[in-house]
């Protein structure tokens, strides 16, 4: 029974897609009613799954139809479950139940709810089917239905503001990085006549690196690059995630990149075994960083909420890109920490941003202000997730980024001259990218919920329950990853850090035992990993800090509240009104700066820098092909000059 | 021969990654994401191709023993592949009309709302 799941969570998923366009067309319940009990199956299966497989340890492999190799060929499509790809399945699972939940509230005021849930499963059932897959044509036909249905769906309020060009953006670029899929699919074959990816890894391994692999393996990369989002591929993503619904971008962000990344460190860790190379290691870890630093520096740019959020989004991706690419222990559990955490975060506050959209409609910084007073609740919620983003102790994002920041640094002390350094200068801008974060979140909570209330927004109340009760299961996770990292690396993380490495397990659960040996020769044993110099911090101190500071801030808040009293923001103006918009917030009638700008001296200090941000993502499709395409070839021909 | 195929293919990609990078054309990028795809298809046939071999279809009474056979996988993939590239293509084209509608224009220079 236990090897069936993994197909049925994905064929939930796409027969869900398939009845609610056939029997929801008409009524609301049968809809909701099937899309609830699709999303609660699928990840009721992968939490069955976690015992054999995170706890004993297992892998399962399953061949659709029952066809097993034959004579050492494998002639069948399988899917193959171990540690690493449970662990991607149950984000996505976690990920689409709660935007199920949140859905129904959300999108509530559109038409056409049939097709927005159909292609919201048929999203689903493309991600779980890829990372639950173990060929590599299968992984190329999951993408595209990932692609197709998250573009229609980036589409789908076709009256939205630039919603449609977004979507052909997406499908534009998206395209070219499924192309090289398939090219780097087909040159796979070419060399190994299987599709198969145990069978492919034990082939490969076997035969060295000839030209047509290096190829190969450059496509596959730039492929799931452009999948993962990131730079110079990200432009995209920041549109996709801006002009999508709410509970989409949270799709988007939470799993939609996640596939990306599943698929790079599948294919650098278990397919190509080619992380023990140190010029792939570098690779990644310089593009990781790239893509860090010019998302939050974009971020800092922009002044719509959603926008900002999805560079954020591109930025803390890098960090996951940076720790895969260290390839060592503690950089690969970091790695799929700050994705869990990633996952939790930042679906979190693109929740909020949908509540602040569904509740004032607009997410424009410069309009919105001082929402905390109508959503009180929202605002909890949002600085919560501003903190678990920025890496402020009691919360997740601090955990995974302090990992991370051991990771380097590890990394830069066992390395020699040039490597060392680079690697310094990697935690030195992974720690300047997270006061960042922090800066531009200081930005928005002050634009958004601090600050006067326009009176267009008098009337805004807060979101309806169903929106809220997801938004607060997620908080509550932000704080439990954060507050548990022992149990959450013991009983998840190590497993799928240890599954990244136990390539042979990998090879023979699918091929039959054996098969690794007859074909890589002498087979590495598993190195153990060492976890044992991961520097997990004290949470409980840390939580009773925060309480006590919380605390300290709540009492001086309440007792200087008739003190500060209720001044209007153009009596302070009159006093200077070049700084009022810097202190107060507010949209004020003498300033040149706009009420969101609130790193206006920054930006204007380093003008030239964003002029170029704001110059590179110029909205025009052919600059964003241009940008794919060059790094497409400078990645290929990285690959061929130092593989 | 085959070599002509390869070359051909290469050129396929080349010129649509061309035509959707230079292209301002909303419909000329369409068509150049439709050229890549026949390109990368083209790849695939031409490296499942067996000098001399025959179609993968027979009967047991025709088989002889100096026969062998093109590989059928890469076929079968083909036949996938130039499905799901219809339906992007056909989805590109439904993006277009409703952007044409909305923007007055197929000017990429002029679909461009959101940036910075």
């Amino acid at each position: 029974m236990i090897q069936h799941l993994p197909i049925l969570a994905i064929m939930t998923y796409f027969l869900g897609a398939f009845l609610t366009t056939l029997l929801g067309h008409n009524s609301k319940s049968v809809r909701w009613f099937l899309v609830m009990l699709a999303s609660v199956a699928s990840f009721v299966m992968m939490c069955l799954l976690i015992k054999p497989i995170f706890l004993d340890g297992g892998i399962i492999g399953y061949w659709m139809g029952g066809r097993a190799p034959e004579a050492g060929y494998a002639i069948g499509i399988g899917l193959e479950v171990d540690a690493l790809s449970l662990f991607f399945g149950l984000l996505v699972t976690f990920t689409v139940l709660l935007s199920a939940v949140y859905s129904i509230k959300y999108i509530s005021r559109d038409d056409a709810q049939d097709k927005y849930y159909t292609l919201f499963l048929m999203l689903a059932g493309g991600v779980l089917g890829l990372v639950l897959s173990g060929d590599l044509f299968n992984i190329f036909i999951m993408v595209e239905i990932m692609t197709f249905a998250a573009v229609a769906l980036t589409a789908y309020r076709n009256w939205a503001e630039g919603s449609l060009e977004s979507a052909f953006k997406y499908l534009a670029v998206g395209s070219i990085g499924s192309s090289m899929i398939l090219a780097g699919t087909i040159m796979v074959y070419s060399q190994v006549h299987t599709l198969n990816l145990a069978q492919i890894s034990a082939l490969l391994a076997g035969q060295g690196l000839t030209n047509t692999t290096v190829f190969a393996f450059a496509l596959l990369f730039i492929g799931f690059g452009v999948k993962a989002f990131i730079v110079p591929f990200h432009p995209i993503a920041a549109d996709a995630y801006m002009t999508a619904p709410a509970s989409i971008s949270m799709v988007f962000s939470g799993m939609v990149n996640k596939a990306g990344v599943y698929g790079m460190i599948r294919l650098v860790y278990v397919v190509f075994q080619i992380m023990d190379v140190k010029s792939v290691n570098y690779l990644i870890v310089l593009l990781g960083t790239i893509t860090m630093f010019i998302g939050v520096t974009s971020a800092l740019n922009q002044h719509d909420f959603k926008r900002l959020l999805a560079f954020h989004s591109i930025s803390q991706i890098g960090y996951v890109i940076t720790a895969i690419g260290l390839a060592t222990s503690l950089g690969i559990a970091g790695g799929l920490y700050h994705a869990m955490n990633h996952t939790l975060f930042k679906g979190l506050l693109f929740l909020c941003a949908g509540a602040v959209f569904y509740s004032a409609g607009t997410t424009d910084l410069d309009r919105l202000g001082g929402l905390a007073k109508r959503m009180p609740q929202t605002a909890a919620i949002f600085l919560v997730g501003a903190a678990a983003i920025s890496g402020i102790p009691p919360f997740n994002g601090f955990a995974s980024k302090w990992v991370i920041y051991q990771a380097c640094y590890e990394a830069a002390a066992a390395a020699s001259g040039f490597a060392s350094i680079f690697y310094a200068v990697v935690t030195i801008v992974g720690l300047l990218v997270s006061v960042m974060t922090l800066a531009s979140f200081v930005k928005v909570s002050q634009s958004v919920f601090f600050g006067q209330l326009p009176d267009e927004f008098d009337e805004v109340k807060e979101a309806p329950l169903l929106m809220r009760i997801p938004m607060w299961i997620m908080a509550a996770c932000c704080l439990l990853a954060g507050l548990l990292p022992g149990p959450l690396s013991r009983f998840a993380l190590q497993p799928a850090a240890a599954a990244t490495l136990n390539i042979k397990g990998y090879i023979d659960t699918m091929m039959g035992g054996g098969y690794a040996a007859s074909q890589m020769g002498d087979v590495t044993p598993v190195a153990e990993l060492d976890f044992s110099t991961i520097g997990y911090w004290q949470p409980v101190a840390w939580l009773v800090l925060f309480v006590i500071i919380m605390a300290a801030v709540l009492i001086v808040a309440l007792g200087s509240q008739g003190a500060r009293g209720n001044k209007r923001s153009t009596e302070l103006e009159k006093v200077d009104g070049k700084y009022a918009t810097f202190f107060g917030g507010e949209h004020s009638t003498y300033s040149m700066v706009g009420g969101s700008d609130l790193f206006w001296g920054l930006r204007y200090n380093l003008r030239h820098y964003f002029g170029f941000l704001s110059d590179m993502h110029s909205g025009v499709v052919n600059d964003y092909a241009l940008w794919a395409v060059t790094a497409a070839a400078g990645i290929i021909l990285y690959m061929f000059l130092f593989l | 021969m085959i070599l002509t195929n390869y070359v051909c293919s290469i050129l396929l990609i080349a010129l649509g990654l061309y035509c959707v990078v230079c292209k301002r054309n909303v419909f000329k990028i369409v068509i150049g994401m439709g050229v890549i795809d026949y390109g990368v298809n083209l790849l695939i046939v031409s490296i499942g191709f067996n000098p001399g071999g025959s179609a993968p279809i027979f009967t047991a009474r025709e088989l002889s023993h100096d026969m062998f056979f093109v590989d059928p996988v890469p076929q079968a993939l083909t036949l996938t592949s130039i499905v799901i590239g219809a339906c992007v293509t056909a989805m590109a084209m439904a993006i277009v009309i409703k952007l044409k509608q909305k923007y007055g224009t197929l000017d990429t220079e002029k679909i461009r709302r959101i940036h910075g």
